[in-house]
């Protein structure tokens, strides 16, 4: 109230945040072996109530899929992340994707990368769900995600860690 | 150090699922290093997003490049690979 939101936010280290206002999704619920059994990496996934998506960190833009659909970032820690919209949606070649972001720009955690035309991708029987993952996540010893539950932008949602937080380690 | 040429018939490239399941096989074949190239471009196969910046379409010729361990078993069976997922 006394602060306004947007200079008091400093994304922390090792940490992700919402890139989409809606729902979470456990990634072992989303309906896809690529990502329910984490060959592309571990996280959490988001259906969007708006069709837009942010970035989850601090990072510099390492891929955009020429589609619009697919992102990578690394992260300002080195972790890296990959932001994949809806299944199967390479398929429409770009289109209900715009893109607002470059390769090699920096970007902040809230920033906004990519909107997407909701309707007309439901519409074609897209599953939008929006896996945010960390593609190297063997260097990791720990990943937590959050509970499956309704986010807005910029809350935290995935922590990792190089060690294991204390008190997990043994049993 | 192994190579050989392979044109891309995945009507999506060489991008999210099939990129990630190259990482996955790749990562079976260390202490080979695999890398995929593209023109001056190339990439550690076992790094999603470095593959996945390439940018490799369907039609495109990469050279899949192996080097350490047992490369002519590993090329061998990576060719093997691509034919049948990529």
């Amino acid at each position: 109230m006394f602060f306004n939101r947007k200079s008091k936010f400093t994304p922390e280290p090792g940490t992700l945040y919402a890139i989409t206002g809606g729902r979470t999704v456990k990634l072992e619920n989303v309906n896809d072996d690529v990502f329910s059994q984490k060959i592309l990496g571990d996280g959490i996934a988001f259906y969007s109530d708006d069709g837009i998506v942010c970035a989850p960190c601090d990072g510099k833009v390492g891929m955009i899929a020429e589609t619009g659909h697919a992102i990578g970032i690394t992260t300002a820690d080195g972790a890296e992340i990959i932001i994949h919209i809806g299944i199967d949606t390479a398929e429409q070649g770009g289109k209900g994707f715009k893109t607002y972001i470059k390769e090699g720009e920096s970007v902040s955690a809230g920033q906004k990368l990519v909107a997407f035309d909701r309707k007309m991708l439901t519409d074609k029987g897209y599953d939008l769900v929006i896996p945010l993952l960390i593609s190297d996540a063997e260097t990791y010893a720990e990943i937590a995600v959050c509970a499956e539950k309704s986010v807005k932008v910029k809350e935290p949602v995935v922590r990792y860690s190089k060690e294991k937080s204390p008190g997990k380690e043994e049993k | 150090m192994k190579q050989f040429e392979y044109t891309i018939k995945d009507p999506i490239g060489l991008h999210a699922r099939p990129a990630g399941m190259l990482a996955k096989q790749c990562k079976n074949y260390a202490p080979s290093v695999v890398s995929v190239c593209k023109g001056e471009k190339s990439a550690d196969c076992t790094r999603l997003m470095a593959v996945m910046a390439l940018g490799i379409k369907c039609g495109d010729t990469v050279v899949f490049r192996v080097e350490n361990g047992d490369e002519e078993d590993t090329a061998a069976s990576l060719k093997e690979y691509c034919e049948n997922n990529l």
